[in-house]
């Protein structure tokens, strides 16, 4: 094809927003997250938006838009076609967009969080997607779930474990828990939360603000 | 066929190649939910009429036209015309959103014009088109206008098999039957000539899309 005919008038070029995933199985309280993230990145002044990969509905992008911490118009949900896995690594190309597209309608953006609709421990996300991924997993699902050592658990950049409040309901070992993950990830980032009662956040927000926006 | 097209066309035409296109129904997910579609025969019948009523007169037409453009300010011309003639909304905004998610990939991968087009894209809300775009990157990666119909007809097939699938419909088997008797649709209509003009009636589908549009639970964007 030819030399393009019409120049685009495109607006003056901002630094990328980091992408950052957000993985883990259902329930493990990812939704619950970002929502805490929310509150902590704007008391920090950091230019955010969300995206999620809800598996039907979209219960989750309403939840985070209602949460009242965020313009709603900073929230987009994109569909998995049946294939949460599918859309985080072997074709994130509508995530890619709706990233595109967050970052065309609020030029400032430094932040895209995108929550995928949850999987199973093998879940991981495409280099290309993201500039650092997420993999969060719950006290509740069992202190043995880091010596099954599935792919997220040891391939993702931080590794959180979630529920910490319910360990001694569910009769789970914490520390020995933090100990095994520590162990299989050979020493990578782990952060213990309890999304809850906003404990571990700002270890998360310390974290991503120093891995993925080179603030301090 | 030479080694070297075919390679070119199996890599393009995989269903692995990212495109977002897993994701998009176009209105069989609605219909299953309504109840009008509940198997191979069902499926086929749908994608025989998708093939023939769409493909063969619109896509294939708005591609060709795509492929033989010989500047993007020709390829804006064609895709507007696409978004004219799509009289239901959803169906535009499927299409588009198809369309720019196959040129977002190939921006990444191959600058130049395709990257080009996609800046102007990306300031102008009726342009995007899947037939249009797929006749710009196909064409740019190398593949004859041949192939990019056959392309096109291929991947909408693979897509509503999978999406089958994947809705609990057919089994794995059950949806290479569909493909097989695909291909031999394909077959029959690539021999015809195309009309002239974008032509499209699919009536079943494009209400189906529309419906689609408005629910809030659904696993596909279309
Ligand atoms: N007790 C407790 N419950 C939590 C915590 N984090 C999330 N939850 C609950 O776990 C459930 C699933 O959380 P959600 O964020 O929707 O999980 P997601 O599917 O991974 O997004 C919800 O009922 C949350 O309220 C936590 O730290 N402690
Ligand atoms: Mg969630």
């Amino acid at each position: 094809m030819n030399a393009p005919a019409l120049s685009p008038a495109t607006p003056a070029k901002t630094a990328p927003a980091a992408r950052v995933g957000i993985g883990g199985p259902v329930g493990s309280g990812k939704t619950a997250l970002v929502e805490r993230l929310i509150a902590a990145f704007a008391a920090r002044k950091v230019d955010l938006a969300v995206i999620t990969n809800d598996l039907v509905t979209h219960e989750d992008a309403e939840r985070v838009r209602r949460s009242g911490l965020i313009d709603p118009a900073r929230v987009s949900a994109v569909e998995a076609g049946a294939c949460p896995h599918t859309v985080i690594r072997e074709d994130p190309t509508l995530n890619i967009e709706a990233a595109d597209d967050l970052e065309r309608r609020f030029p400032g953006v430094e932040l895209i969080l995108i929550e995928s609709g949850g999987d199973n421990l093998a879940s991981t996300f495409s280099r290309d997607l993201t500039d650092f991924w997420i993999f969060v997993i719950d006290v509740a699902g069992g202190d043995d779930i880091p010596r099954k050592r599935g792919p997220g658990v040891l391939k993702c950049d931080l590794l959180v474990i979630n529920k910490a409040d319910l360990a001694p309901h569910v009769g789970v070992d914490l520390d020995g828990m933090i100990a095994e993950a520590r162990r299989v990830r050979a020493g990578r980032p782990v952060i213990v939360t309890n999304c809850r009662r906003s404990e571990g956040i700002d270890a998360v927000a310390d974290h991503l603000e120093r891995e993925v926006l080179f603030r301090t | 066929m030479p080694i070297e097209a075919l390679l070119l066309a199996l890599q393009h035409g995989d269903s692995a190649f990212p495109s977002g296109g897993f994701a998009f129904s176009w209105g069989l997910e609605e219909l299953v939910n309504d109840g009008w579609i509940s198997g191979e025969a069902d499926i086929s019948a749908f994608l025989a009429d998708l093939l023939a009523n769409r493909w063969h007169g619109f896509d294939r037409v708005a591609l060709a036209r795509a492929h033989e453009a010989p500047d993007l300010d020709a390829l804006a011309g064609i895709d507007r015309a696409v978004e004219i003639a799509t009289w239901a909304a959803p169906m535009r905004a499927g299409s588009r959103r198809a369309g720019r998610a196959l040129l977002g990939v190939h921006a990444r991968l191959s600058g130049g014009p395709v990257a080009d087009y996609r800046a102007l894209v990306d300031v102008d809300g009726e342009l995007g088109h899947l037939p249009v775009v797929q006749g710009l990157v196909w064409r740019t990666a190398g593949l004859d206008r041949n192939s990019s119909e056959l392309l096109s007809a291929w991947t909408m097939a693979q897509g509503i098999a999978a999406a089958g699938l994947r809705l609990g419909l057919i089994g794995h088997l059950s949806a290479q039957t569909v493909l097989t008797a695909a291909r031999a649709t394909i077959a029959r209509l690539a021999a015809v000539s195309p009309p002239a003009d974008l032509t499209a009636f699919t009536p079943v589908a494009d209400v189906a899309l529309s419906r689609h549009a408005r629910r809030d639970a659904r696993l596909f964007a279309t």
